[in-house]
């Protein structure tokens, strides 16, 4: 097989501030936006051939993705005007399409092996997980190797075999998708027209992204596995340990201290006297200066980080100018998104551009919308919506 | 990045291959070249674009070839370093795209061995390769010399007396279009839709033995089946990156334009003062000349220039300058110029240079003719643009204006903290300006519908009210004045009224006063008013028709911003207008004539 469908339409709510100005396929994790994973996969997987449904914010995924040459395949888009589910995205694709393709969600980190694994196999076919809290999936029914039904988030889940939303199909499925909104749902009517489906067990690397602070276990996750490299100017009397990524043009001043894993982006000025500590990592054009350490975080592009900040479990995006002796240190948190809280500890999830003055510091989990105005010395918890004037 | 392309058929070689550069033309401008086999092999290069080299051709009836279009990101291009190379005996052409790292190395190993190697590029190794191992089976060297290389080596190479292409892929795109009688090969595919539409997608590690009426494929020695694909039209615009317009796309490049500009400027050792050659002396004596968009960029550039350094600055166009009769010395001139090649401005830099000014050129190309002409380059980082209406490069020429002018401000510490910090901060801002399109498009579709418009601004933005303008005429043909805001009223009051619109870009500093007074005096001869203000600006909201929200920077970064929403506006009126926004009537990218 060497067509891959992934649908990338969709918006993420859940995730909002990041998501207000990008889909959820373009949420950063180790300075890769998640579809970059999932198309770098593919790519080593051989297939080469891409048709990326856009929908929601798709610029974004014009602007970063291209024609898909600088990742090695070649890529067709296809708008999805108004998300109206994924059955309904994968029946856009129906012209453009080959006779025989994968599936996949552009929201998942996939790995490669995974991708591997599952592109030998005939269609029609389902690739599922086993996890430890099925209520949360879609769970598939099975027998032997061929797939009885799936069952949407069930109160109470027959078996911890869940949907991991990556399916070989074959230009049959378009039969199914008309007036249809969700796979499973396609997936559940081939089966009761008497179509063979096959369900394949992955145990690779299937992670997805719910909540925001997902985010930092993620990246926690995805950076224990890079490859290490330095660009850049690294000034004598600066420490390096672990598995480090210094970006083109970036400085890292004397003084430093950068305990890997951690990436750091291009064009950053970083230190004299900053500390990057493990799991973190830093985009492109980024400034951090002396006194700051940052721990187990994610920051965003053009973001300027004042002195004497300490940031730890956090999120911060793109272009935040923090002055100094900012303090958003990680704890266990009240916080509750869709009534889902935290079960990792959580310092600010802060959205972008926001301003914030000196002195500042935030109780564990806050979150802090897109464009908020923040005095200084002012004390930040709970929820924070977007343009925000603390004064 | 570069494009190459091969030809093997029962055509003439030669004219095919000129049109399949000029559709790669995307993926770099700045040195191409051509090589045709018969019983010998003939090579045709040059700096500049694949028209230029048309041009200077002679006809070649030979039906064997390949062609290379080149974008230098690093050393210069020059007809020595441009593609094909060739090997010692003249016998083997070779085209690449891509880096080959032990290329040293191999150079040496070559010239050890007798190898006479002409160029400075890590491709001419290939052809010299080949011929080393060439014992009569021309596959078999081509095999042996792709072994030898570690690096990308994406290429094609033709062989004097031989009837077929080899091509390799590793790391860059090959594709091979199969016609009737004829195949073709190119790193792309619009290159190939003039005269296929069934295409090969060659994999890393891929080497193809292309004939007349044959294709073969072969991956470790052995040959393999590759799927023959069909391409629907659609795939032409896949270089458009999902965009229907390059426009569109090079408007959107904006923020990483920016942000790669600003690396390349912030990461060097050299500062700006090195490059002036003036040390740690002062700016003064300044005259900038450019033409079109980058005229606008060098007006922008004398309000940066007298704000920062508070000095004089002469912004001339370059074809008035020729013709005046003076002949000023002893200044620093800097000349803008996108493509590097215009002719007005190589002229007056002949006129600066002969009467002892130092010239700096602010150039978007690689090696262009102006690099050659001035004392000193600054490189503006935007990549190829496409589209005749200058949008990505008018930007980067700002960046490299405010990077020139920063070591010379007479500001306290402080505040050159604060300016470096806003110039980090322009991508996020020019970011929302283009998150906030949608509102754009809706007011564009209202302007649309006029056959007049004024753009007013003040101050370091009046620049930027003719540079809007000169947009709106360029790609959708409504006729647009760009004027200071106090002018209106010595002359083109008598213009304003229902019909005739005016797009004011209002700024928070001392222009923000007077500006309002003009819109109020518009407002007054019931022309509609589009402002572009503040997010925070509470008084346009009922002065204006409609405002566009433009995220606050310093002042002096407002250009920028700015001209990112003119930019969108200009393009959406055209697009509500169905007008051939890339490609607009009468007009050329560059202008290399009088």
């Amino acid at each position: 097989m060497k067509q891959a469908v992934i649908l990338a339409a969709g918006e993420g709510q859940r995730l909002r501030p990041f998501t207000v100005n990008r889909p959820k396929t373009m949420i950063s994790i180790a300075d890769k936006p998640i579809l970059q994973f999932v198309i770098e996969s593919l790519a080593l997987g051989g297939i080469r051939n891409i048709i990326l449904v856009v929908g929601y914010r798709k610029e974004q995924v014009f602007d970063y993705m291209g024609s898909g040459e600088e990742f090695g395949v070649n890529i067709t888009y296809v708008t999805q005007a108004q998300q109206l589910g994924t059955a309904h995205a994968l029946s856009l694709v129906k012209d453009v399409v080959g006779d025989e393709f994968l599936v996949l969600p552009g929201d998942n980190l996939i790995e490669a092996h995974t991708i591997a694994d599952f592109s030998g196999i005939a269609p029609d076919a389902v690739l599922v997980k086993r996890v430890s809290n099925p209520e949360r999936y879609g769970v598939v029914d099975i027998d032997g190797d061929e797939v009885k039904g799936i069952v949407e988030k069930p109160k109470e889940a027959g078996s911890n075999l869940v949907n991991t939303g990556i399916y070989a199909f074959t230009k049959d499925v378009f039969k199914f998708t008309d007036n249809i909104l969700d796979i499973p749902s396609v997936l559940n009517n081939m089966i009761a027209e008497g179509y063979s489906v096959k369900a394949l067990e992955t145990d690779g690397t299937w992670l997805d992204v719910i909540y925001p602070w997902d985010i930092i276990s993620l990246n926690n996750a995805i950076l224990q596995n890079i490859e290490v490299g330095l660009g850049g100017t690294i000034e004598d009397g600066v420490t390096l340990q672990g598995k480090v990524v210094v970006g083109e043009g970036t400085v890292v001043r004397a003084g430093s201290c950068i305990y890997g894993p951690a990436v750091i982006g291009s064009g950053c000025d970083i230190g004299p006297h900053a500390c990057v500590m493990p799991s973190t990592s830093i985009g492109d054009n980024v400034v951090i200066s002396s006194f700051t350490q940052i721990k187990n975080s994610v920051i965003g592009n053009d973001v300027n980080l004042g002195p004497g900040c300490f940031i730890s479990d956090s999120i911060i995006d793109k272009g935040c100018v923090i002055k100094g002796r900012f303090t958003a240190l990680g704890g266990p948190s009240e916080i509750r998104v869709n009534d889902e809280s935290p079960s990792v500890s959580v310092g600010v999830i802060m959205g972008e551009d926001c301003q914030v003055e000196s002195n500042v510091t935030v109780q564990p989990g806050a979150i802090v919308g897109n464009y908020c105005q923040i005095q200084i010395m002012k004390l930040l918890s709970g929820r924070l919506p977007d343009r925000s004037l603390v004064y | 990045m570069c494009g190459i392309v091969g030809y093997i058929g029962d055509k003439k070689a030669q004219p095919i291959l000129l049109n399949a550069l000029g559709k790669l033309e995307y993926r770099g401008y700045d040195s191409c070249g051509i090589a045709i086999a018969n019983k010998s092999i003939e090579v045709y290069k040059d700096v500049g674009r694949v028209k230029a080299l048309a041009k200077i051709l002679e006809p070649h009836n030979g039906k064997v070839g390949i062609g290379h279009t080149r974008w230098a990101t690093h050393g210069e291009p020059s007809k020595i370093n441009a593609h094909p190379h060739s090997d010692c005996a003249g016998k083997i052409a070779v085209v690449h795209n891509g880096t080959i790292n032990n290329f040293s190395r191999l150079r040496e190993m070559l010239a050890e061995e007798g190898h006479v190697l002409a160029s400075e590029t890590d491709t001419e190794v290939i052809p010299h390769l080949i011929e080393k191992y060439y014992d009569g089976d021309f596959e078999k060297a081509v095999e042996m010399a792709v072994g030898e290389i570690d690096g990308a080596y994406t290429m094609i190479a033709i062989m004097a007396g031989e009837s077929r292409l080899i091509a390799a892929r590793k790391d860059s795109p090959l594709i091979i279009g199969v016609g009737d009688r004829e195949n073709l090969i190119a790193s792309d595919v619009p290159a190939l839709l003039d005269y296929t539409s069934r295409v090969i997608y060659l994999e890393d590690g891929d080497i193809a033995v292309v004939s007349a009426s044959d294709v073969k494929v072969k991956q470790n020695g052995a040959v393999i089946d590759r799927e023959v694909h069909e391409i629907s039209w659609s795939m032409e615009d896949a270089q458009k990156g999902g965009y229907e317009h390059f426009m569109l796309k090079e408007i959107h490049e904006q923020p990483k334009v920016i942000r790669d500009t600003l690396t390349d400027y912030l990461s060097k050792a050299e500062t700006a003062a090195d490059l002036t050659g003036m040390g740690g002396g002062s700016l003064e004596n300044i005259i900038i000349l450019a033409c079109g968009t980058s005229y606008h960029a060098g007006l922008v550039g004398k309000y940066i220039i007298e704000d920062l350094v508070n000095v004089p600055v002469r912004v001339e166009m370059a074809d008035e300058f020729s013709l005046s009769g003076q002949s000023p010395a002893g200044n620093q001139a800097i000349v803008i110029t996108q493509s590097g090649e215009t002719l007005d401005v190589l002229k007056a830099i002949k006129r600066l240079k002969a009467n002892g000014n130092r010239v700096i050129a602010v150039t978007n190309v690689v090696g262009s003719s102006v690099t050659r002409a001035a004392d000193r380059t600054i490189y503006t980082r935007a990549g190829p643009e496409i589209c005749v209406a200058a949008t990505k490069t008018f930007v980067a020429q700002l960046i490299a204006l405010y990077w020139l002018a920063l070591p010379y401000a007479r500001v306290n510490a402080a505040r050159l903290d604060e300016l470096v910090l806003e110039l980090r901060q322009l991508p996020v801002k020019v970011q929302q300006v283009l998150d906030n399109e949608a509102e754009i498009a809706a007011y564009a579709k209202k302007l649309a519908a006029y056959d007049n418009v004024f753009y007013i601004g003040k101050g370091i933005n009046y620049p930027i009210a003719m540079e809007g303008a000169l947009k709106l005429k360029e790609i959708s043909y409504i006729h647009a004045e760009g004027y200071a805001a106090g002018e209106l009223k010595h002359g083109p009051f008598s213009l304003l009224g229902e019909k005739t619109p005016v797009v004011a870009v209002v700024t928070q500093d001392n222009t923000y006063e007077p500006i309002v007074t003009s819109i109020k005096e518009i407002k007054a001869r019931h022309s509609p008013v589009i402002v572009l203000a503040n997010e925070d600006d509470d008084v346009m909201p009922d002065l204006a028709d409609s405002v566009i929200t433009i995220p606050r920077v310093d002042p002096l970064f407002s250009p920028v911003v700015n001209i990112t929403a003119l930019q969108l506006l200009a393009y959406f009126v055209a697009k509500e207008r169905g007008c051939p926004i890339d490609f607009p009537r009468n007009l050329a990218k560059t202008v290399t004539v009088e």
